[in-house]
């Protein structure tokens, strides 16, 4: 039995212009994604998993082909959607989790999750930011600063972050890439278990086998030389 | 192969290599507009002494100086007795009326040093009996003409025989003998002010010690040419503004060789770890400032040039300016850019191997400075230059201490409310001193000055206005033609339209030896009052220009010798823009008495209920008189004074745009170095509207971090130029007005400054620090 797609990709391609050179990365692939179920995109370096990732973000443009995103009311086509609206769709339904960086270096940890509420003006959603930081053993580190966290500590934050809106889609790229193996698993089970819980698709972008085989399905991207094979 | 590496990186990021080049080359125009205007203003200034007399220093006088004086003199010189004195040589020097022209007659032994004229005339016309003259007399007298000279206007230079005949004077009549006293310190002065146009006139010129006799009065330039001294000090206040825009520059030329560095570091550090050697990634790094520095002082020559010329365009329209770019300002322009970023080049290069510490010695040359600040400021004696030292060495000492400031603001960043994206940008102003500090103690100076200067000028003004608004009691004053005024004074008609006539007479005499101006009228207690005085003035008192209690070295209650009658001080009045030393008595007193053939009536003044109505009826009966309103002599003694001050204003605006620059390119670098989370918030999508406010908040915050040190230093500075420097330039105290106004509108420009520089940033997104795969 397969559950109505939440998100749909038909036919994208994507290529980069260095100089007279023509990059392409990503040609004519396709899958899509149920709500609550997870994909993994694994792939060698430089085979365009963050390129996918930012696809999907609406951080970059298609070329060719088109993405939908089953949103409550409507269907969001990201082909026919400018800068601002692709903008508006991050800020609103999708959360981001990357490798590092992930946090405003000049905002405390409380500040940094309830971010996304702020900025969706849904004051309603500010106090589930502490008991969500309480319930990844984070508590009492509401008001420090990112910059005296360790990794993975940084890594729970934003993943917290990530999931306050419980958006639709939660991106993440290689979120454990920077963790030992006992932080990853933790960060890892957190980011699964939550999004199967409410019901949110994930695609996360990994280089480790164990986290990729945490995902109900697996999107391995080869190098470019055979495209034919990028599609599940 | 480095050298590649490194090109090819400086051409991959064309938007932060242009930006170095021109905010260091903004600098260097900055140093030399300022350096050219003042230098011209200089120059104008000493065209006030004429050219024969630029070579002395010092003016002595007596009472009824005749030859044989002179020359008893000279033998004592010769025979060894004035070993200070290089030269000493006799002058005539008085202003007399030649076929209807006012003519100052200028009488040099012009046997020992002809003049050198700009224009010759033809040479057969030549004659020791002729004269030189100013470019206003040509073709005006029917005396033999050789040659016009470079002297202010109606001045006749001429052999002193030849003086003595146009003067009517006996034969061994003398005026004054000009002395060159050797100075040690002359050379020195010479070289500052070269560097500094205006920084000379700081220098305390010690009246030196000869051993002469008390008839002779020693006079020095300064006292010899009030006019001449009150140009020089406004200039010095200026060249007060000129150093500090200097500084601000050399800031913002460290802050891109700091840049530059922060830049090319993480390609060097790749390279050490591949093996190559510290000193020779040193020795690229700086060629490549350095040739940056050359291309931008280059550059900057150019444009300071072209600034300095409008503005002066703007500030003295219709006069003739003639800007020289020469080796001294060159060796500035290129010395300021070479050696800033070479030496803070290489001390940047040093830190950034280095962990940061010994915070100590900075604290202890603070310390120290503020020290020697204070002590200056106190010590009269230091003289202008103690002013100058203190302004300067405040000014180092504010900016030291940003840094500090900064990293204690930062433990309280998260006291700091409002939006979360407000939030972001005011503290991200606070978040790296390392890299924003020297930037914001340049925006920090940039807004002290301006608020300095503005207390200055408005506190000024005020006590320009209120002098104005004593002196400015009579609803009209006529002048001009002498016949027409006696008329006028001696008429027995009654002015039925006038409800008091006041006539004012005057003439020009030696107090002491120094030539001042003496006015003569009814002193009543009305009149009094227009020069601060409460009572009407007794006949046996005397009031006393600023300048003139100054020049005597007299202030109230002192008694005075003026033409054999004794006179008691009983006021000092101020007289801002005055050329000569003036005194006032009561017209019937008996100095008045002693000296009334002497006197010639200046101008008569009415007060009147119906001004207008009056002047038109005087114009009718005396056609010849020049008839002012109050009200128009108001508003033009005003225009006047803004004018004057109307360069400080530009002079202010270039310092706060290089800041403005200094802080663009310090956010730039930090953005480059630094995760800021910039690329996180575009992930997390937030729009372009709401970079802009966080940009804002940014500009807000780094704008307030300014403000916290500049206003007390402001003020400060404000206080110095009112209190310590224009009382040791000219000998009159100016009340320093805190105006909010002031205060304010500096502030707001250093704010709009930083904003701008905040908001600039959004167009240099071409490098993130972290792409987004
Ligand atoms: N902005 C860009 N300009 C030009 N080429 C780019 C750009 N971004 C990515 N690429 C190229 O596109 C290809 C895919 O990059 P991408 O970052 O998607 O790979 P990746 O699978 O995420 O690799 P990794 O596992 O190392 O993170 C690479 O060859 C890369 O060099
Ligand atoms: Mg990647």
């Amino acid at each position: 039995m397969t559950k109505p797609a939440a998100l749909s990709v038909k036919k994208i391609s994507k290529h980069y212009q260095d100089g007279s050179r023509q990059i392409d990365v990503i040609t004519d692939l396709s899958f899509s994604v149920a709500a609550g179920e997870s994909v993994s995109v694994t792939g060698p370096s430089g085979s365009g998993k963050s390129t996918l990732l930012n696809l999907l973000a609406g951080l970059l443009e298609l070329d060719n082909g088109d993405i939908t995103l089953q949103l409550k009311d409507k269907t969001f086509s990201y082909r026919t959607a400018n800068e601002r609206s692709r903008t508006a769709l991050r800020r609103q339904h999708i959360g981001y989790v990357y490798q590092f960086f992930n946090l405003v270096p000049t905002l405390t940890v409380l500040e940094n999750v309830r971010l996304p509420a702020r900025l969706n003006r849904r004051r309603d959603l500010e106090s589930h930011a502490s008991t969500l930081l309480a319930e990844f053993g984070l508590g009492d580190r509401l008001h420090d600063f990112p910059d005296v966290l360790s990794g993975g500590e940084q890594q729970r934050v934003a993943v917290a972050r990530a999931l306050l809106l419980k958006p639709p889609l939660l991106l993440a790229d290689e979120p454990t890439g920077n963790l030992d193996a006992e932080n990853s698993k933790h960060v890892a089970d957190l980011l699964f278990s939550s999004c199967r819980e409410q019901n949110i698709s994930l695609v996360l972008a990994t280089h480790s086998t164990d986290v990729a085989a945490m995902a109900d399905t697996r999107l391995h991207l080869d190098s470019r030389l055979t495209p034919d094979k990028k599609s599940l | 192969m480095i050298a590649l590496a490194l090109l090819r990186f400086l051409a991959r990021t064309p938007w932060s290599t242009a930006m170095a080049l021109i905010g260091m080359a903004l600098g260097v125009t900055s140093i030399v507009s300022v350096h050219l205007v003042s230098s011209s203003v200089s120059s104008r200034l000493d065209g006030l002494v004429p050219g024969p007399l630029a070579e002395y220093s010092h003016y002595l006088h007596r009472d009824k100086l005749n030859s044989a004086a002179y020359f008893t003199l000279r033998r004592s010189w010769r025979a060894g007795a004035l070993p200070a004195v290089k030269q000493l040589s006799p002058f005539v020097d008085e202003t007399t009326t030649l076929e209807g022209q006012s003519v100052r007659v200028l009488g040099a032994d012009l046997l020992a040093n002809p003049p050198s004229a700009s224009t010759n005339t033809a040479a057969e016309q030549f004659s020791m009996n002729g004269a030189w003259v100013d470019q206003s007399l040509e073709g005006q007298l029917s005396i033999p003409v050789n040659g016009i000279i470079d002297a202010p206007k109606g001045t006749l230079l001429a052999d002193i025989a030849t003086a003595h005949d146009l003067l009517g004077w006996r034969a061994d009549q003398l005026s004054y003998i000009g002395l060159a006293l050797s100075d040690p310190f002359a050379g020195t002065i010479e070289t500052a002010e070269k560097l500094l146009p205006g920084f000379g006139a700081g220098f305390p010129s010690a009246k030196p010690n000869l051993d002469l006799s008390p008839d002779w009065q020693l006079v020095s330039t300064a006292e010899q040419y009030p006019a001449r001294e009150f140009g020089k000090s406004i200039l010095f206040n200026i060249s007060a503004l000129g150093m500090l825009a200097l500084l601000v520059a050399w800031l913002l030329i460290y802050q891109v060789a700091v840049s530059w560095l922060r830049r090319l570091w993480p390609v060097f550090d790749r390279l050490h770890v591949l093996g190559v050697e510290w000193q020779q990634l040193r020795l690229y790094f700086l060629f490549s400032i350095g040739l940056v520095a050359t291309l931008a002082a280059a550059l900057g020559l150019v444009a300071g040039w072209w600034l300095a010329r409008w503005l002066l365009e703007m500030a003295v329209p219709g006069q003739e300016i003639n800007l020289k770019l020469d080796s001294w300002v060159v060796f500035k322009a290129v010395g300021s850019a070479v050696a800033v970023c070479l030496l803070g080049g290489a001390w940047a290069f040093h830190q950034s191997q280095q962990t940061p510490g010994r915070r100590s010695l900075l604290v202890i040359i603070t310390l120290v400075l503020l020290g020697g600040a204070t002590w200056c400021v106190f010590q009269p004696q230091t003289g202008l230059a103690g002013g100058f030292f203190a302004i300067a060495a405040l000014s180092l000492a504010a900016s030291q201490m940003i840094a500090p400031l900064l990293i204690q603001l930062k433990q309280w960043a998260s006291m700091i409310g409002g939006s979360y994206l407000l939030r972001i940008g005011a503290r991200e102003a606070l978040w790296h001193p390392g890299e924003l500090s020297v930037a914001i103690a340049g925006l920090s100076l940039a807004i002290a000055t301006a608020i300095g200067v503005a207390l200055m000028v408005d506190s000024f003004r005020v006590d320009f206005s209120q002098m104005l608004d004593h002196r400015l009691k009579y609803d009209l004053i006529a002048q001009g033609d002498a016949t027409a005024l006696n008329e006028l004074a001696h008429t027995n008609e009654p002015l039925t339209l006038a409800s008091r006539v006041q006539v004012y007479r005057n003439t020009d005499i030696r107090v002491n030896g120094l030539s001042m101006e003496l006015n003569t009228t009814r002193m009543d207690a009305f009149e009094s009052s227009r020069y601060g005085y409460g009572a009407s003035l007794a006949t046996n008192n005397i009031l006393l220009s600023e300048q003139a209690g100054k020049a005597l070295r007299l202030s109230v209650g002192d008694t005075l010798a003026v033409s054999g009658e004794t006179m008691t001080v009983s006021g000092l009045f101020s007289a801002f823009g005055d050329l000569k030393p003036r005194l006032i008595v009561d017209q019937g007193s008996p100095l008045a008495a002693t000296i009334a053939t002497e006197l010639q009536i200046d101008s008569v003044a009415f007060t009147s209920d119906q001004p207008d109505a009056l002047a038109a009826s005087l114009r009718e009966q005396f056609p010849a008189l020049e008839l002012r309103l109050q009200s128009d002599i108001r508003r033009v003694a005003l225009k006047t004074f803004d004018q004057t001050f109307a360069i400080t204003t530009v002079l202010i605006t270039i310092a706060l745009l290089v800041a403005a620059i200094s802080v663009y390119i310090a956010v730039t670098t930090m953005r480059l170095n630094r995760q800021t989370g910039r690329q996180l918030l575009n992930t997390l999508g937030v729009n372009r509207a709401e970079q802009l406010l966080m940009n804002i908040a940014l500009g807000t915050g780094l704008g307030l971090v300014a403000i916290i040190i500049a206003l007390p230093l402001g003020i400060l500075f404000g206080w110095i130029l009112c209190n310590v420097i224009n009382p040791r330039a000219f000998g009159w105290t100016i009340e320093l007005q805190l105006s909010a106004e002031a205060l304010l509108r500096s502030c707001t420009w250093g704010m709009l400054a930083a904003i701008a520089a905040g908001i600039l940033q959004g167009g240099g997104r071409e490098e993130g620090a972290f792409g987004e795969r």
